[in-house]
Parts: structure tokens; C-alpha cells; sequence
């Protein structure tokens, strides 16, 4: 026993097994997918880049509750509301600063109105900083684009909730 | 001097206590809703149930059960949890779940106390009650679905507020709290909306535009009437988004006017951002600070100081007073004031200008006799306080001066000084009445002090507490009551003519006739501008109002809430608030200013920062370091008898929602105007 | 005029195009081990490794290049500029003058001078003063931190390193590289590799590691806790000729190791075809082989801890090497191997 450890301890045999290892690894297939022309599959709770989302009848969602700016553990919302004509609750401003978001998803846990959600879509990267200040239009617009994927998504995490 | 016992502890009470007062004297929280310390009991939402033992077997309502003598009191056994669950539930079948568009979210009895003894789910699976919403005037929305009937707006505004506008109509599941489409014709209406435990009632003005969390709370004093009321300035970024009151029993219990409520948004409008010269053309325009005091400078150095002078506005703390002293002193000039509208007013002796009852005990004298004044207009909460004296305590009230709904009813002496001559010779009936009672008060305002015969009506005054017994060893029944806030500081601190110096009306004469050169306005603006015209006008202030038109040079200030400073409320007590947010643009602190340009005309003024400001104010007025304190006075000889004209005496306040330069920028006090003064003399819409 | 071009012009004008044809390769090397690091690593991490830019990724290292080059020159406000601005320079230059004495060939060397291989230790030892002025000039912690450890490292490993090279010297009883090289001729059983010195390569090979400052033993850089080390300030073209010196660096301890113990550009095996091979080409396979090694162990070992680093290279390499210097000596003296022969 002693003989042996000592002796695979000169010889550096657990070096040797390691090196071994890795250079198994080397011949092994590899699991890179050839992005952007091949992508990996997205579960229906992926949070990617944010939407407000509208009712089917136009109206939107969000009702200035602010409980998503309050949630959000890098402050990365504003939300400025008054009453609209109609007299309802409505936000004049929302702006959400994507350099600071996280993330996390809270905002999209503490909504009482699935207004403001996170998408499947990843690939939003800009050329300058500026855009990635989204404001409520820009946010609105992206609603509008990927309700589909994101009532989808919401559908088939129902079951879960 | 009943014992109980609560959740096996023993406590000893006072008399008269209920069950919910005694369990709160032993630190036991009981949940309520329709329960409030200040008003009647009305035992309506059930909330509040507690075991008791003997007594019948099942949970009785403490706040409405007096605490008797060996009563056994628990809070906490399964049946009163049972019973709480049970009452939220059925507060909550017809509560709407509406909490992320309702502006009490987070700040909510309903929302608290439902997480607190609450179940998680509801049996009901029927159709909620819908209710219409109602009309309640410019101050208050209300969104009665959200109602749990309460009542405590109810018993507010008949009881505190002295009016009988709000109401319950139907019964059970129809019963509805309205006004009848009318607007709360109250000037503390604002109050129901803090009183409110749900949703139902909230403030229009700040209707959906913020959250409680996201407010900067900051404790501090309110300088919009003379009460000196605390109030709690909530701040969100730099802007000032809601005013509440703050506990202080001596002052304004937790009650504030809709003034100093909701003329917050006259904050934002209006204000003097960058200092502005008036040039060649006439014209105002904007300036750096250097070229503002470089232009000051090259007038006051020219100016002799018999030609300065100097008029402090009714808003101002007092170390913009006392820096504004020093830096006139320091110029040889004796003209300065603080007293805008001339009121006779006796600097040398203390007692002659302070409410020296006290606020507090006012509710306490048996008879009242009010001189000039409009006290729910001109000090809303002080008439709270003779209410409750009127209501509670019998008290007896007469009014010589305006006739007017005062909320409680009162003898009407007249409405001239021949009626005030009269009880002051002793022939009137009222002297008598005044002699025989044990804590009588009078109370004079400035109706009658700032007219011209000011000072003999002050002396009259003076002589009937003299002469009817109203100055005892422990009790003063000698009250002015004032309308600024920041007047009695100004007394104080001695703002007023020097030796050989013009008051308000002289330094206006003196300008008009060329005797005064340069004036020197800080936030004045409830002068006749007029007179200044010939004279080279400095105003200082955060307000684009009638000083900064008249102005050659405005050097812009901050706001209550945009520093820190010292006031004086009318009784004397000295308060202390606390900067909430900073002045817009370029304005500064109204002290900082003055500093700054005694520097540059060579006066320096000896200190640099507030604490040394403070260090020497206190040198020069000690009792100003006793925060939150009523330095005693002692009783002296003033006023000047003379002749008093027989015009009949007016309140000093016209419209009691624009009385200066926040209020009259502010849109919700257009609205209130339009509302109950416009409408109220008749107006027409077309009126404004 | 012409004895002065005779003398003087035309032997520098060779000199210059010497280096340029060892600079000139040895740069492309550098630019190809960066793509060969990232392609070996990928594979073992069962990764693809860069494969967009050109085919095969073949086009990244003039992508990368191209990149630093056009990035902008940060200079940190609080460093001493001139230090800041040498450091890469030295390093770089030192990494590249050492290749003056390396043999490609049977006297195919730039210098063949009799004591190169001292020569090649002097200077691998000065490499230490690049990474000290660069950590001591950004006026960073980091860097400072980084800078003080490479230093300590480096200086003990150089004291093992100076060992095996003795035994090497010992063995061969020359200190000139090509007479090393020769020593090892007559097919791979001759290598030093094989045979008493084995344990000595072993040693000299680990201790390469740490001399370039290579996983395992980059603390210097340990981005986990220095962010990036002494280099840490650097951007664009003073960063790029760290890199270039660094992996420079690289190529040259193997070429070393190459040397002293794989029979430099000796073939294998001494018949045909494999004489047929020229020299510098099995010079060049057995670099690439030890630097395939270098990224094997980068890809297969987490980084030491700065303390058993230190017990490595004075515990452990520092008493075998002496021992190994005594042994060699015995053998040398009683075993009949002749000095100098």
C-alpha cells in the first residue's frame, strides 16, 4: 500500500490520468451548435428581453401599479403615472434600463396584470448604450411583436403556477 | 380606577377607559377600523372583538366596552382569532382586490390587517357590490366600491370639522356614505382622506402619481397659516408630492388645513429658478448670481443707510430674518420690519403678540370673547380647538367683527369698535360675564390690529384682560392671533424699526416720496407694490409673485421645504423643520444667499455654515434653543389708548385658499377657490 | 570604402536579414500558438474552438492582431508613463534577443557562441524585470500584486532551473548549445531524455511552466483574484506585446527543453528516410510537440495555490536537483564518461 502510493506519487500518476482524461476529451464529438445558424432550445420560462403586452382589444395592460419598480432589485425601472383622460390608471412614462436589468424576472412574478413580461428573445444587442434605455413605446412595440411567442409561453407554463 | 387583567397581565386603568384603550396601555395591539381615538365610538366594523370574561360567551367589541373592574381580557385565544378571520372575510366580500390601481396600496388598514388576521381565500363566490362614485369637491376622489363603511369620515366632519355634509344614506347591504353631490365645505376636509382605512377616500391632486415606498419622508413644519402645524413632507426624486400631518398634541393633534395639505403643487409651479436684473429696457431677465449681486453691490454701496430698507415676507424662517438683520445692521440701516400688513404690534414686549393661552389649552377656557378675526379661516385648527372647548366643555363664545359660520354657535356682540369700548368701560353686560368666569380668553386679530387705529384696539384689548380679570397667575387670557408664520419669529428676533426707522407704511412712503432708495424684499409680497416704483426693489423669494414683478434684481430663494430652518408659531413655541428636497435651478437657501452677498458689499456676516448662523441667533435670542418648547412670558404695559374709527372690523383673509405666494400658484387651490369661495359669493364660471 | 563595406555594412546587412528570418517565423509562431491554445482547450472542453473567422478559424490570430492594434492606448492617470510604456518593450525584446543562440541546424545559429546556454538563462532571467516595471508603474494593486508574484516565482524557480541545466552541463561538459545537441545524436536513445537525466527534464519542464508563468502556475495573472495581474492597465499595442512577448516566451523555453533534452534537430531515428528530414523541421515538431504539452496541462489542471507553489519549487525541485547535480557529478567522475568528450 505504502509502496504503491509512494511510487504513483513519484511517477505522477494522478497527472498522468488527468492529462489522459482531457486528451480522451479531445477526440470526443464536440457540443458547440453552429450559432446564429443553429440555436438550442428555449424553455417557456426563458427571460429574454422585455414586452408590455397588450389586451386583445388594444387596451394596454398596465395599470402603474409599480410594484414591478418596486421589485426590481437593480432599479433598472421608472414608471411616472397620472390619470388618463378616461380617468383610469395609466403610466406616462415607463422606462426600463436594460444595462442595469438583471434579469431576475421579478418584474414579470410581482405583475397582477402579465403586462410586463420577459420574451424569448435574446438577440437585441445595439450599437450604441442609448438604446438599450427602452422606453415605453419601444417596450409597447416589442409587445406587440412577440405576443404570440409570449402567449404561447404563458400558456404552456400555466400548469406550473 | 378599574384593574383588569389582559392576556393574564394585570394592568391598572383610569376611569372611563375602554377595553381597546386599556389594551393598548399594556401594549397589546387589537386590529380596528371604525375606531378612532379622536372621535366618537361607533363600534360598526367589528374588527376589534375580544374575549371577556364574565360577560357573555362570545367576543364582544372592546372599543366599545368600558374596561370594569376584574374583567378578564384575551386577545388571543381561538375564538378571537375566529371571529377576526371571520369579520375580514365579510369586510372582504365586498372590498373590490383593485389594490394595484388604488393609491392606498401600501399604506392601506384594509391591506395590513388582511395580511395580519386574514384568511387566504374567500367562500364567496357571488357578484361583489358595485357602488357610484361620488362628488366630494376638488380635494377629495372617492371610490366608494372600496367602502367598508366605517364612518369615520362621517364622524370627522360633523364632530372636527363642524360641518354636516358627508352623511350615510340606506341601510345594509345599500348603505352608502355620500354628500349629496356637494363638495365638503370644509377647510380640514383633507383629513378624511388620512382618516379613511381603505381606499375609498383619497386626495385628487395626488390621484395615481406615486407610491408610499418611493416617498422620501422628511418631518418638518408647515408655514402656510400661523399654527406652525407638523407636517411630513413626502418627496419623490426632488419634487414634493404630498404633505401629511404629524402627531403633536400642543399644536395640531393629527389634524392639518386643506391649505397646508394640498398647496404643495404651487411648489412646482411658478418658481424662481435663476436670478433675474431688470435692464435698460425695463425688462427682467435672467442673470448669473455674480452679475445679480455685482449690480446689489454697485447700488448699496452708493446708498446711504438711512436710504435701505428692508421687509421680511410672512413665510420666512428665522435665520433668513436674522442674516437679513445682520447684513442691515452692518449697513447702518434702521428700516427694516416684518409685519407686511402694519400690524400694531409691540416688539419690546413679548406677551403683547403671542397667543398666550396656548393652542392647546385654549379648549380649556369657558369663555371666549373673538376680536377681528375669522378663526376658521385664519387659524382653522385653533377654531378646532374652540369647538371642542364649545362642544365639550360648554364653552362660551362671542365675536365682535365679521358675522360668519364659525362651525359652533356664538353671541354676537357687534361688529365695531363702539361694542370693544363698551366692555372695555365695563358698561356692556359681556364684562360682567367675562369677570365671572373661571378661564375666560379673548382673542384679537389682525382685522383688527393691522388697521390704522391697530394700536388702540390693541390697547383696548389689553385693558379689558386687564380689567376682567383675564391675566391670573396660571392662566393668560390674552391671545393675538396671527396669520404668518413667520411674524412672531420676526417679533422675536427684533425685526422691527430700529432706532429711528420707518415701519412697513414708512419705508412705502419713503420710497414713494424718494427718502428710501433701495428696498430689500424677502418674499414680501403682500405689500402695495405701487410705492415701490421709484425705489430700487431687491426681492428675494422662490415665488414669481407681486415682489418679483416689482423687483429690479430677484436673487431666488427656496421654499419651506427647501431648507432648513427655525419658525415661531403664534403661540410662541419654537419648531425646527427640516429640508425635504432642494431649491430648482440655481435658487439657494434664502441664508446662504444673504451670506453671500454680504461678502460681496464688504459686510461679511460672521458665520459660514448654519450651526454658526444658528450659534449666534441663539446668542442673540436664547429661548430659541428650546425646540418644541412655550418660553414663558411675563405680563406687561403696552399698546397706546387712542381713537378708534367706528368702520366695522373685517377678517385679515379674504380667500383662505390663496394667501400667499405657494397657495396662489397652486392649481388645487384655483380649484378649491373656484369651487367654495366663487361659487359660494354666486360667480358665474366666467369668473377665472 | 569597399574594405569598409566588406567589414562593416555587409556582414550587418546579413545579421539583419538572419534575424529577420527568425523574427519573421517566430512571430507567425506566436500568432498560430494563440489560435493552437484556443483550439486544443476548445477540444478538450468538447468545444469547436474559434471557427468563423477564415476557414477552420485559421484567419482569428489576424483578427485578434488587427483588433489590438486599432484599440486605444490607455494610459492610467496615476502611472509613470515611461515606465508604463517600456515595460512591454522589454519584455518583448527580451523574448525575442534569446533566440540569438538557439541552433535551428548543425551550424545554422545566429551566434554559436561557447556559452549560449548561459547566455539563454541570463536572459530569461532578466524577463522578470518587464512584468516588475509594468506592475510597479500602472499604480494599481492589482498590477502590483501580480507583478510581486510573478517576481517571487520566477526568481525560485530559476534556482531549480539552474540546476538541471548543470546537470545537463555535467553530463555533456560543454556550455554550448549546438555541442549539447551534439551530444544527443545517433537516434532517440541517445536524447537526454531517456536515461539518467529523465528526472531532470521532468523538473526542467514543470519549472518552464512556471517560468512563463503558464497554468498551473499563472498566478501572476489569476483573473479569479488579480483580474488579470501585472497586465492589468494594458490595452491595445503595449497589451499585445506582452502577449506576443509572453507566448514568445513560450516557444522559446520549449525550443530550450527541445535543446537540452530532445536532441534539438536531430532526427529520431539516424537512417533514411528520417535523415532525410531536414533539421530545423525536427527542431520545429519538437517544439510544437512541447508546446502542445504546455496547453494539454493548461486545459487539464486547476491553478496552484501560491503557497504550494513555493513548497514545490524549494522542497521538492530545489533538493532532487542538488541531488541529481551530486549523482551526475559521481557518474561523471567514476563512470567512465569522459569530459569533454
Amino acid at each position: 500500500m505504502m509502496l504503491n502510493r509512494t511510487a504513483s506519487s513519484f511517477l505522477l500518476m494522478e497527472l498522468v490520468q488527468g492529462m489522459a482524461l482531457t486528451l480522451k476529451a479531445m477526440f470526443r464529438p464536440k457540443h458547440t451548435i453552429n450559432y446564429p445558424y443553429e440555436k438550442g432550445p428555449l424553455s417557456p420560462r426563458f427571460r429574454g428581453e422585455h414586452a408590455l403586452r397588450r389586451y386583445p382589444n388594444g387596451e394596454e395592460r398596465c395599470i402603474a401599479c409599480k410594484l414591478c419598480e418596486a421589485v426590481c432589485p437593480a432599479q433598472a425601472i421608472t414608471i411616472e403615472a397620472e390619470p388618463r383622460e378616461d380617468g383610469s390608471r395609466r403610466t406616462t412614462r415607463y422606462d426600463l434600463d436594460m444595462t442595469k436589468c438583471i434579469y431576475c424576472g421579478y418584474c414579470q412574478e410581482a405583475c397582477p396584470v402579465d403586462a410586463i413580461v420577459e420574451g424569448p428573445n435574446f438577440e437585441f444587442a445595439t450599437e450604441t448604450r442609448e438604446e438599450l434605455f427602452y422606453n415605453k413605446d419601444k417596450l409597447l412595440a416589442n409587445g406587440d411583436r412577440w405576443e404570440a411567442e409570449i402567449a404561447s409561453n404563458i400558456a404552456l407554463d400555466a400548469p406550473y403556477r | 380606577m378599574p384593574k383588569l387583567k389582559i392576556d393574564g397581565v394585570e394592568i391598572e386603568v383610569e376611569n372611563g377607559l375602554t377595553v381597546l384603550q386599556a389594551c393598548e396601555q399594556a401594549g397589546v395591539e387589537i386590529p380596528r377600523f371604525c375606531y378612532h381615538e379622536r372621535l366618537s365610538v361607533a363600534g360598526n366594523c367589528r374588527m376589534c372583538l375580544v374575549e371577556v370574561s364574565p360577560g357573555p360567551p362570545k367576543p364582544q367589541a372592546s372599543c366599545a366596552l368600558p374596561a370594569g373592574e376584574g374583567m378578564e381580557v384575551t386577545t388571543n385565544s381561538p375564538m378571537v382569532e375566529k371571529a377576526r378571520t371571520g369579520v375580514m372575510e365579510f369586510l372582504l366580500i365586498n372590498h373590490p382586490l383593485d389594490c394595484p390601481i388604488c393609491d392606498q396600496g401600501g399604506e392601506c388598514d384594509l391591506q395590513d390587517q388582511a395580511m395580519g388576521y386574514g384568511n387566504s381565500g374567500s367562500r364567496y363566490t357571488e357578484d361583489k357590490r358595485a357602488v357610484s362614485e361620488k362628488y366630494m369637491g376638488p380635494l377629495i376622489n372617492t371610490i366608494m366600491t372600496r367602502c367598508i363603511h366605517c364612518t369615520r369620515c362621517v364622524r370627522f366632519s360633523t364632530e372636527v370639522g363642524g360641518v354636516t355634509d358627508m352623511g350615510m344614506v340606506n341601510r345594509g347591504e345599500n348603505a352608502e356614505i355620500t354628500t349629496l353631490e356637494k363638495a365638503v365645505s370644509s377647510e380640514l376636509s383633507g383629513n378624511v382622506i388620512d382618516l379613511c382605512p381603505v381606499g375609498a377616500l383619497t386626495s385628487k391632486p395626488y390621484s395615481f402619481v406615486a407610491r408610499p415606498w418611493e416617498l422620501k419622508k422628511t418631518e418638518t413644519i408647515d408655514v402656510l397659516d400661523a399654527m406652525g402645524s407638523n407636517i411630513r413632507v413626502d418627496v419623490r426624486g426632488n419634487e414634493v408630492m404630498r404633505v401629511l400631518p404629524r402627531l403633536n398634541e400642543d399644536v395640531n393633534e393629527e389634524w392639518i388645513s386643506d391649505k397646508s395639505r394640498f398647496s404643495c403643487d404651487g411648489l412646482r409651479s411658478q418658481r424662481l429658478d435663476k436670478p433675474y436684473v431688470r435692464n435698460a429696457a425695463g425688462k427682467l431677465e435672467p442673470a448669473s448670481w455674480d452679475e445679480a449681486f455685482a449690480v446689489i453691490s454697485a447700488k448699496l454701496s452708493g446708498a446711504a443707510g438711512e436710504r435701505i430698507a428692508a421687509i421680511a415676507g410672512d413665510q420666512c424662517d428665522a435665520e433668513s430674518m436674522f442674516a437679513l438683520k445682520g447684513l442691515m445692521d452692518a449697513l447702518g440701516s434702521p428700516n427694516l420690519d416684518c409685519r407686511q400688513d402694519g400690524a400694531a404690534l409691540d416688539p419690546s414686549v413679548r406677551s403683547s403678540y403671542l397667543f398666550n393661552t396656548g393652542i392647546a389649552k385654549a379648549e380649556e377656557a369657558d369663555i371666549c370673547l373673538i376680536i377681528g378675526a375669522n378663526p376658521r379661516w385664519e387659524a382653522p385648527l385653533v377654531n378646532t380647538r374652540l369647538r371642542k372647548g364649545w362642544l365639550d366643555g360648554g364653552m362660551k363664545i362671542s365675536v365682535i367683527g365679521p358675522q360668519l359660520d364659525l362651525t359652533y354657535d356664538y353671541d354676537y356682540l357687534g361688529a365695531s369698535t363702539a361694542t370693544l369700548q363698551e366692555i372695555a368701560d365695563g358698561t356692556h353686560p359681556f364684562a360682567a360675564a367675562l369677570k365671572a368666569a373661571k378661564r375666560p380668553m379673548l382673542m384679537i386679530g389682525m382685522g383688527a390690529l393691522s388697521r390704522d387705529d391697530g394700536a388702540a384696539c390693541l390697547a383696548v384689548a389689553r385693558k379689558i384682560a386687564n380689567d376682567c380679570g383675564l391675566i391670573r397667575d396660571d392662566w393668560n387670557g390674552f391671545n393675538v392671533l396671527h396669520t404668518a408664520a413667520a411674524r412672531v419669529g420676526g417679533m422675536d428676533l427684533g425685526f422691527t424699526p430700529g432706532q429711528g426707522g420707518c415701519d412697513v407704511s414708512g419705508i412705502l412712503n419713503g420710497a414713494s416720496s424718494g427718502a428710501i432708495d433701495v428696498v430689500y424684499l424677502l418674499g414680501a409680497d403682500e405689500i402695495k407694490m405701487s410705492s415701490l416704483d421709484k425705489a430700487f426693489v431687491i426681492y428675494q423669494g422662490h415665488h414669481g409673485d407681486a415682489g418679483a414683478h416689482a423687483a429690479d434684481v430677484i436673487l431666488p430663494g427656496a421654499a419651506y421645504t427647501e431648507k432648513s430652518g427655525v419658525y415661531v408659531n403664534l403661540e410662541g413655541r419654537v419648531q425646527r423643520g427640516r429640508r425635504a428636497a432642494f431649491p430648482p435651478g440655481d435658487a439657494r437657501e434664502d441664508w446662504t444667499i444673504l451670506r453671500a452677498l454680504s461678502a460681496i458689499v464688504g459686510k461679511t456676516l460672521p458665520y459660514d455654515d448654519l450651526p454658526g448662523l444658528r450659534k449666534a441667533m441663539h446668542e442673540a435670542c436664547p429661548h430659541f434653543t428650546h425646540i418644541d418648547t412655550v418660553e414663558p412670558t411675563s405680563w406687561e404695559d403696552f399698546g397706546t389708548i387712542g381713537d378708534m374709527s367706528a368702520a366695522p372690523f373685517k377678517s385679515a383673509i379674504e380667500n383662505f385658499y390663496m394667501t400667499d405666494p405657494i397657495s396662489r400658484a397652486s392649481e388645487t387651490m384655483a380649484a378649491c377657490t373656484r369651487e367654495f369661495i366663487l361659487n359660494a359669493e354666486g360667480a358665474t364660471g366666467t369668473d377665472g | 570604402m569597399v574594405e569598409f563595406l566588406g567589414i562593416y555594412v555587409y556582414p550587418t546587412l546579413w545579421t539583419v536579414f538572419y534575424i529577420a528570418c527568425i523574427v519573421g517565423p517566430l512571430l507567425g509562431s506566436v500568432a498560430y500558438l494563440t489560435l493552437a491554445e484556443r483550439k486544443v482547450i476548445g477540444w478538450m472542453q468538447y468545444r469547436k474552438g474559434p471557427n468563423v473567422v477564415g476557414p477552420f478559424g485559421l484567419l482569428q490570430p489576424m483578427a485578434d492582431g488587427l483588433k489590438l492594434l486599432l484599440k486605444e492606448t490607455i494610459i492610467p492617470s496615476g502611472a509613470n508613463r515611461i515606465m508604463f510604456v517600456a515595460a512591454p518593450m522589454v519584455t518583448f525584446v527580451l523574448s525575442l534577443i534569446a533566440w540569438a543562440v538557439i541552433p535551428f541546424d548543425s551550424g545554422l545559429v545566429l551566434a554559436d557562441i561557447n556559452v549560449g546556454i548561459l547566455y539563454l538563462f541570463a536572459i530569461s532571467s532578466l524577463g522578470v524585470y518587464g512584468i516588475i516595471m509594468a506592475g510597479w508603474s500602472s499604480n494599481s494593486k492589482y498590477a502590483f500584486l501580480g507583478a510581486l508574484r510573478s517576481a517571487a516565482q520566477m526568481v525560485s524557480y530559476e534556482v531549480s532551473m539552474g540546476f538541471v541545466i548543470i546537470t545537463v552541463l555535467l553530463y555533456v561538459g560543454s556550455l554550448n548549445l549546438s555541442a549539447i545537441v551534439e551530444a544527443q545524436s545517433g537516434g532517440f536513445w541517445n536524447w537526454h531524455f531517456f536515461g539518467l537525466l529523465f528526472p531532470m527534464f521532468v523538473v526542467f519542464f514543470i519549472s518552464t511552466l512556471a517560468e512563463t508563468n503558464r497554468a498551473p502556475f499563472d498566478l501572476p495573472e489569476a483573473e479569479a483574484e488579480l483580474v488579470s495581474g501585472y497586465n492589468v492597465e494594458y490595452s491595445s499595442m503595449t497589451f499585445a506585446m506582452f502577449f506576443l512577448g509572453e507566448y514568445a516566451n513560450m516557444i522559446l523555453m520549449c525550443g530550450m527543453t527541445s535543446l537540452l533534452f530532445l536532441g534539438g534537430w536531430m532526427s529520431p531515428f539516424d537512417f533514411v528516410p528520417f535523415t532525410w528530414v531536414p533539421g530545423p523541421i525536427w527542431f520545429a515538431v519538437k517544439i510544437a510537440f512541447c508546446l502542445f504539452v504546455f496547453l494539454w496541462i493548461r486545459a487539464t489542471f486547476p491553478r496552484y495555490r501560491y503557497d504550494q507553489l513555493m513548497r514545490l519549487g524549494w522542497k521538492v525541485f530545489l533538493p532532487l536537483s542538488l541531488l541529481w547535480v551530486v549523482l551526475i557529478a559521481g557518474y561523471v567522475v567514476y563512470g567512465g564518461k569522459a569530459v569533454g568528450a
